[in-house]
């Protein structure tokens, strides 16, 4: 169990009570490895937000058990979780919330300052954690005058002064354009992989899905694991999309069980109606998933939600 | 604290805002406060200038402004033969309208006897009353009424010369004016008057020691402060619950501009504190990002206010001489506190809308 970072079992998030209640997370279990890093993806409206709050101690679960490095964050009181939020998570938001008012340096200080440096030992430490993530030219500039790819790498610093166990990001790169969001999400697995910081990225973005170590698919507060899915379009056979033998026809991508089904259907012995036909009972409103449409290297597939 | 800093002065209209609503505020009560302690100190002048620690005056009377006071008679040379008396100023009052150029006003009219004392303390222009129709008035007074020295000014059914002009001789209920007691004997057709006597302990007596010796019948001995005391009384009764009332006034109005301004300035960046409250700042962190906010605006604030006080008073003064603004340093130093106060007051109402943040609401769009 202390491998784990974070060990969520069976949690449980009701909004309101009575007639009004609102069960947006029901019973997940989740195991977070460190340096892993989890993409959750889900339709808007899945409890993504809900989870990621309460995995990051900003939100009490209804039920359940939340750990981080063995400690029950779930369980501890009001006033503990400060400390823990400032010292073990680093959160990154979708529209950033930088201080508007502080200059670039200082934003990225006052978070180490809160944690108990002095105001030189956070300036340096934040100007050298800036400088490595390619800011040393904005430290004096106010958040106003970066563009967003900008914005969102002094949130990563902000995220990262204080040595956080995991990082949370909550759609971190819906208001960046996709080639920047890729910057960025290229950025999260570096620091999670040379770093050894566990991170989960909560988004409906599936041209992020590439650099995670794991997908999750959250539906109605729930996970599902079908979105990982695809079927073979020559034996009918579902397969795990990431562990799949890929195959591009006619500039779409098909998910293969083996080598010897993707070589059939290159070859074309069978049409593509006959996959179709075979596919298991009650996945047809996955039917979009089933043939993803991929252009080149990014994914750009109609998805599920 | 850096963030409240920068939360402030990012936006100069609002620190401005906040700084003038302070200032206002400040400067208004000091002026108030100053208004009063000049009226109060103009109305004790007269009793502040004359030598003495002791005043006798009429049974029953225990105030010098507000009733006219008739000693018995005998009673000054009773005094004077007290042991323990060094020296004793005998004064006649009277209220009197005098009427120049067909306008009339009120003289506080003082007759003294230049030997004994007890006339004007700041002789500006021209000399003491030496016969019996000469007059001293208040420069201003003379001023406002265009009298120059060698005038004549009716009083009652008689005419005077006003042959000097006196200085810090105004107060609230007209100015103070000057002649020999026995122009006022005669004034008032009545030989021998003596309303007071401010009475000088010798040395190695006591003035309190002395109003014990001094058991006259017919008469009060009192304390001069307390008699000064009791013309305050007199005065707070006419102005202390309006300038009071003023002062209240002006103190919430700065707590409330200082707490809207810094409300307004916590609301517009809600979020952000929500993204600092995610982050792990506590809400002792967030209070004290807004008190020291409006601690900054509220200092700023009551030093530009004294700064305008000052000036407010000193155009005040030679706009309208007869009024005295004595802003005193104890009054500043309980204004700069009040401020304090005010920041404090004012730091609450944004205060509860910091604490009721959610952090988790930062994620939501
Ligand atoms: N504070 C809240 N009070 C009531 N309902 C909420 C609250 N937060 C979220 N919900 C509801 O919970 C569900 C999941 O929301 P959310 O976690 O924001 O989904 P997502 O991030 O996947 O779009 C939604 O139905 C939403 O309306
Ligand atoms: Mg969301």
């Amino acid at each position: 169990m202390t491998a784990l970072t974070l060990d969520v079992r069976d949690v449980t998030k009701r909004f309101g009570d009575g007639e009004t209640a609102v069960l947006a997370v029901r019973g997940v279990s989740l195991a977070v490895q460190p340096g892993e890093i989890v993409l959750i993806m889900g339709p808007s409206g899945s409890g993504k937000t809900t989870l990621l709050s309460m995995m990051g101690a900003l939100l009490k679960p209804t039920g359940g058990s939340i750990r981080l490095d063995g400690t029950a964050i779930s369980e501890l009181s009001e006033s503990r979780l400060p400390d823990i939020r400032l010292r073990q998570f680093g959160f990154i938001f979708q529209d950033f919330n930088l201080l508007s008012a502080l200059s670039v340096l200082e934003n990225v200080a006052i978070v180490a300052e809160l944690a108990g440096l002095r105001g030189r030992a956070a300036r340096d430490k934040a100007t050298t954690l800036l400088t490595e993530l390619g800011l040393a030219a904005r430290l004096d500039f106010l958040p106003e005058k970066l563009s967003g790819g900008e914005k969102q790498r002094v949130a990563i610093a902000r995220a990262l002064i204080n040595d956080p166990t995991l990082i949370l990001a909550d759609e971190p790169t819906a208001n960046l354009d996709s080639k920047i969001g890729h910057e960025i999400m290229r950025l999260l697995r570096s620091i999670a992989k040379e770093q050894g910081r566990s991170v989960v990225i909560v988004s409906h973005d599936q041209r992020i899905r590439d650099i995670a170590d794991r997908v999750l698919w959250l539906e109605d507060g729930a996970f599902k694991d079908i979105v990982t899915m695809a079927t073979d379009p020559v034996c009918g056979m579902a397969v795990e999309r990431e562990r799949a033998v890929s195959a591009e026809k006619d500039g779409d991508t098909f998910f293969c069980c083996s080598r010897g089904c993707r070589e059939e259907f290159l070859g074309g012995l069978r049409e593509d109606g006959r996959a179709d036909g075979r596919q298991p009972h009650g996945w047809s409103r996955l039917a979009g998933a089933l043939r993803s449409r991929r252009r080149r290297a990014s994914t750009t597939q109609s998805d599920a939600s | 604290m850096l963030l409240a800093r920068r939360n402030l002065f990012r936006d100069r209209t609002r620190f401005v805002l906040s700084v003038l609503g302070v200032a206002v505020s400040v400067g208004l009560i000091l002026l108030l406060a100053g208004y009063r302690a000049g009226v109060y100190r103009q109305a004790s002048a007269y009793l502040d200038n004359t030598p003495g620690s002791v005043v006798v005056a009429e049974q029953g009377i225990r105030d010098f402004l507000g009733t006219s006071s008739v000693l018995p008679p005998g009673a000054l040379e009773a005094v004077r033969s007290t042991p323990g008396v060094d020296r004793v100023i005998p004064v006649i009052s009277s209220f009197v309208i005098f009427e120049r150029h067909e306008r009339k006003d009120g003289f506080f009219l003082i007759g003294y006897d230049p030997a004994a004392g007890g006339g004007p303390w700041r002789l500006v222009e021209g000399r003491e009353p030496t016969a019996d129709d000469d007059l001293v008035i208040d420069r201003t007074t003379a001023r406002q009424h265009e009298i120059a020295i060698g005038d004549l000014v009716t009083l009652l059914d008689r005419e005077a010369t006003v042959v000097g002009l006196s200085e810090e001789t105004t107060f609230w209920a007209g100015s103070i004016a000057f002649a020999r007691a026995a122009t006022l004997e005669s004034l008032l057709r009545s030989p021998g008057l003596r309303s007071f006597l401010l009475v000088s302990p010798a040395q190695g007596t006591s003035a309190e020691g002395l109003v014990d010796q001094l058991d006259l019948a017919g008469t009060e001995v009192l304390l001069k402060r307390d008699v000064i005391a009791n013309d305050a009384r007199l005065m707070a009764r006419v102005y202390d619950a309006p300038i009071g009332l003023m002062v209240a006034i002006a103190f919430v109005v700065g707590v409330l501009v200082v707490g809207l301004v810094i409300y307004t300035a916590t609301i517009e960046r809600r979020r952000e504190y929500g993204a600092v409250k995610a982050i792990g700042a506590r809400n002792r962190t967030l209070y004290r990002v807004v008190t020291t906010q409006a601690l900054i605006a509220a200092v700023v604030g009551a030093l530009v206010g004294i700064g305008l006080a000052y000036g407010a008073g000193a155009a005040l003064m030679s706009w309208r001489p007869q009024f005295l603004v004595a802003i005193e340093p104890t009054v500043i130093g309980v204004v700069l506190a009040s401020s304090l106060v005010m920041a404090l007051l004012a730091a609450l109402i944004p205060a509860r809308s910091v604490a009721r943040l959610e952090p988790a609401e930062v994620f939501r769009g």
